[in-house]
């Protein structure tokens, strides 16, 4: 007992010795700790400038624009500097930079990289700019020190933020990931290491969004990016001479929906495109490329992401048991995709073979090669039709102006028609289109529940009314309208009032949620559409050809986003007073997608509206534009009745 | 090498509980929407003086100070600096921890810190204020632009790399990684040029002598002399003889558009398509942002102005009073 006592003593003392001991070792740790970081922030100081603008716009991109002075770094002793694009995104008339040493000097902005994000600025130095040691990314390891360098406060010193490296090789590769805190306060600034080389630049970056202001919204989060100062000097000669850096694009469509599961197989190419051009086309394997095995679809697209538009790539593809190896130089954008048109709506029957034309759409192409309804096309360039989705597919990778030749029966006789394609109609039907199906009817096998449903799903809460009309018609699918209605919500009774005679007429799945927020939707429900078309999907026997997402005010906004996200499955967007939150991405070959924007003369959003128009023209896609008389409202009867009747036609051909 | 890990860590913690102690939670009004009721204070006496940041959770008579310890107090506010944004409470105990604000210490870029606050109200009762480490961004002045940021102080900060300004954070402490005072954490304040929350900390340096006036009573509210005051009169465009061109974009550039012959502007130069980028070191946006910025200079000095023309910066001086009228100014 004593003894364990004495012994006891004797530890403690031992333990405080040992203790004051490391307390001191680790204050001197500490002290040299801080010395190493502020002497790697002394070895760059003198190249990180300030960077003032004067003029420019206050907004950008909705995102309210700083004045504030912004950071740079000397990257040559003639004068060039860098920094972020998102510095001079709201176009400043002129450019100050303020020197590490106090001195002003103006600036001309030479180039900008659109792909990583920075420019190149050259100031006129009478004295040779201090330029610093640039860290080779070979020697980068994830976790090392990492400081963010910036000079936007009111001090002789720079300021520091300190973290590690987070990430290397992050978005297609362009960027370093690290946790330091990056902001307005650092972008243009250079990243550190521990031995004041410049690792990279500071810029806001997304890996799922690009334009100018993208990431902003995680400044200071712990997530912030820099492109790696080897890839700028590596393209600085070419910024030095005033030449814009492009993101480079292949105009290659890979098989989906999932790019992370299974080979990168091509679906389509685009028509002029720099793959096309190389001899690649749709069913092709991705096995390599820059001698890089490919594995998944998603490495394509980081691979290509990482190349600037006139960089060369090498592919290997497999073409069956041949293996081909194509050289491609990818362009700076495409010309914009146009869907083929040859003028028919299809019978939605589950015939084995062929495609039963319903309607002939007048001075269509169809019409012109006097192909009437009744007939049934039995092949397309030589091969058998296999069905309806099968030859939508087809003619829609085809653009206006393409031949095909079409082999069309008519009772006993089989004629071969050699046809021009036109394109999709902006029209609204006629009221007298013939019904799409038979009207024989047989019940499904497995028979869910039709009438008015429930579709809440357990992940979101919102309450999702559906209309689902009965047993369709032998081998016909039913369409979906996702409707997401404007301010107030909506009553449950005369919606289906509304909605119940159409979607019986027309076979359509109504789907009508309820958002959590009454003043409306917010962007983010694009996600509560997508988890509702799956459900629909899982339960009821869909027609791919007619998916559409429908919404009134900020509904239509929210059916707009969806609509232009999710183009693997919808086909077409109703938008009734409402404009597009974010500019439409380009038209895909693979999917077609239909647009209907609805507006009034005294619209709020009138300008929006016909801004969004225009440019969804210009992108090739097929706009109907309904206009609603002077003041602003939701569609009436006869008009939501026409929009079904729209809806009716989307599998047209 | 373990053994050293585990000991480092101790020894923090062992200062984390030593500044623990001397950290105060104080409630008052507030408690409506975007208004916490709460926010934190120092002990910087042994017998209750309690050095907090000066808001509207003060506004009641009724102020509650949670001691580290889980005793409530009743705080009596001694007074206040409103230029500071600093307020010193008293309440009634003796022989507590506390922070002598002599032997608070400067740090520097890149110094690793600690901040102790109660942000945001999450530790409730006696659980002890939240600890976040963080680095020295920069030692810089607020003063730097008018409006820029919504405070009155206009003295040095320590700008930090970690959130620590949140609800509730004000009025707590930064120390060292000894445990160090180094400085008191400021209210929220948004960068109106960047439009990015600012996290920092008042100096101790800055607040002594303000907060030994106020425990000795001694403290009178005094003007900030270096306030930014407006002239009685002011020199405008029309006085330097400077015609810009029509302001119609919400940020117009100035660039001039006329000067008038013989005005001052003309004397010292200036000429039309030139752009007015600085008046004396302030940097100039807009026609709007040059206007307001001229109030500020009475129209007997000098206006110091930095032009851009042709991609070159000049520097001229414009003498309002004696270039208009040199001969009044000699008469007796």
């Amino acid at each position: 007992m004593m003894g364990t006592k004495v012994f006891g003593c004797f530890l403690l003392l031992a333990a405080s010795c040992c203790h004051v001991a490391a307390v001191r070792a680790a204050d001197d740790a500490d002290a040299q700790e801080q010395a190493a970081l502020q002497a790697a922030v002394n070895r760059v100081a003198p190249a990180v400038v300030q960077i003032e603008t004067v003029g420019g716009q206050e907004k950008v991109e909705g995102v309210l624009f700083g004045t504030g002075p912004t950071t740079g770094l000397a990257v040559d002793p003639r004068g060039y500097i860098v920094s972020s694009a998102f510095n001079f995104l709201n176009k400043p008339t002129s450019i100050l930079v303020r020197l590490a040493d106090g001195r002003r000097k103006s600036a001309k902005l030479v180039a900008s990289d659109h792909s990583r994000m920075v420019v190149l600025l050259k100031i006129e130095a009478e004295k040779p700019l201090p330029v610093c040691e640039i860290a080779p990314q070979h020697e980068m390891r994830v976790g090392q020190w990492a400081i963010a360098v910036g000079r936007t406060f009111e001090s002789e010193q720079p300021n520091m933020t300190v973290g590690i490296l987070s990430a290397v090789e992050r978005i297609s590769g362009k960027a370093l990931q690290t946790d330091a805190a990056v902001s307005p306060n650092n972008y243009g600034g250079p990243l550190v290491d521990i031995r004041g080389r410049v690792m990279g630049i500071l810029v806001p970056l997304s890996p799922d969004a690009s334009g100018g202001v993208a990431g902003m919204e995680w400044y200071d989060s712990g997530i912030g990016f820099a492109i790696p100062m080897e890839q700028i000097r590596q393209v600085l000669p070419r910024l030095e001479k005033g030449e814009d850096l492009h993101p480079g694009v292949a105009g290659i469509h890979l098989k989906g929906p999932n790019l992370y599961v299974g080979p990168a197989v091509i679906a389509a190419c685009h028509p002029q495109c720099p793959a096309t051009a190389a001899g690649i086309r749709a069913g092709d394997e991705i096995v390599e490329i820059d001698g890089r095995r490919i594995v998944r679809g998603v490495e394509v697209k980081t691979a290509i992401g990482r190349h600037y538009a006139g960089d060369k790539m090498r592919l290997t593809v497999l073409r069956g048991k041949e293996r081909l190896e194509r050289e491609i130089t990818l362009a700076e954008t495409l010309e914009p995709f146009q869907h083929g048109f040859l003028g028919v709506l299809p019978m939605r029957t589950a015939e084995e073979k062929g495609v039963t034309v319903r309607y002939v759409y007048p001075k269509s192409p169809a019409a012109a090669a006097g192909i009437a309804a009744g007939d049934t096309l039995v092949s397309l360039g030589g091969k058998p039709i296999a069905g309806r989705i099968e030859m939508i597919e087809q003619i829609s990778a085809l653009e206006p102006g393409a031949a095909v030749e079409v082999e069309v029966r008519r009772g006993q006789s089989l004629r071969n028609l050699k046809i021009v394609l036109a394109s999709l109609p902006e029209l609204l039907p006629p009221s007298d289109l013939p019904p799409a199906t038979d009207v024989r009817k047989q019940a499904e096998t497995t028979a869910p529940r039709v009438g008015v449903v429930s579709m809440k799903t357990p992940e979101y809460a919102n309450e999702v009314l559906g209309y689902v009309p009965d047993a369709p018609a032998s081998g016909s699918p039913r369409g979906v309208v996702v409707w997401l209605h404007g301010r107030g919500g909506f009553d449950r009774k005369q919606l289906l009032a509304e909605w119940k005679p159409l979607c019986d007429r027309y076979r359509v799945i109504l789907v009508a949620p309820k958002s959590k927020n009454p003043a409306g939707w917010m962007a983010t429900d694009a996600a509560l559409v997508d988890r509702l078309l799956t459900e629909v999907n899982s339960k009821y026997q869909v027609d791919p050809a007619r998916v559409v997402v429908d919404g009134y005010e900020s509904g239509g906004s929210i059916a707009l986003l969806s609509a232009f996200s999710n183009r693997e499955s919808i086909r077409a967007v109703a938008a009734v007073e409402a404009a597009p939150l974010t500019p439409p991405l380009e038209n895909e070959p693979l999917h077609r997608l239909a647009v209907y924007m609805a507006s009034a003369a005294k619209s709020p959003w009138a300008a929006a509206i016909e801004r969004a128009v225009a440019t969804m023209r210009q992108m090739k896609f097929p706009v109907v534009v309904k206009k609603l008389g002077t003041a602003s409202r939701d569609l009436n009867a006869a008009e939501l009745a026409e929009l079904l009747r729209w809806i009716d036609t989307l599998d047209r051909i | 090498m373990l053994l050293f890990a585990t000991t480092t860590f101790a020894s923090l913690s062992d200062t984390i509980d030593q500044v623990q102690s001397k950290i105060v939670k104080i409630y008052g009004a507030g408690g409506y929407r975007g208004m916490e009721a709460y926010q934190s204070g120092i002990l910087i006496s042994p017998d209750g003086h309690i050095l907090t940041a000066y808001s509207y959770v003060l506004d009641t008579d009724y102020i509650t100070a949670v001691l580290a310890d889980g005793r409530h107090f009743e705080a009596k506010l001694v007074g206040a600096d409103p230029r500071l944004e600093i307020a010193v409470l008293k309440i009634a105990a003796a022989e507590l921890p506390y922070f002598d604000l002599h032997r608070a210490v400067k740090a520097a870029e890149g110094e690793r810190v600690m901040a102790l606050s109660n942000l945001f109200g999450v530790a409730v009762g006696d659980e002890p204020v939240s600890v976040q480490r963080g680095t020295i961004s920069v030692v810089a002045r607020l003063e730097a632009r008018r409006g820029v940021f919504e405070t009155p102080y206009r003295g040095p900060v320590y700008v930090l790399d970690v959130t620590t300004n949140n609800p509730g954070a004000a009025g707590g402490a930064l120390v060292t990684r000894r445990g160090e005072l180094i400085g008191i954490l400021g209210k929220e304040l948004r960068n109106s040029l960047n439009n990015t929350w600012l996290n920092y900390a008042v100096p101790i340096d800055e607040l002594r002598r303000s907060v030994e006036e106020i425990r000795s009573g001694k403290f009178v509210a005094q003007r900030d002399p270096q306030a930014d005051k407006k002239p009685r009169r002011s020199v405008d465009l029309g006085l330097l003889g400077i015609v810009l061109v029509p302001d119609v974009l919400e940020r117009t550039p100035p660039f001039v558009d006329r000067v008038r012959p013989g005005s001052p502007a003309a004397r010292a130069g200036i000429r039309p398509d030139d752009l007015i980028v600085l008046s004396g070191d302030h940097l100039i946006q807009s026609c709007k942002a040059l206007r307001s910025e001229l109030e500020y200079i009475d129209y007997e000095d000098e206006v110091k102005l930095t032009l851009l023309r042709d991609q070159e910066l000049l520097q001229v001086t414009l003498r309002p009073l004696r270039d208009v009228n040199p001969p009044k100014k000699e008469q007796p």
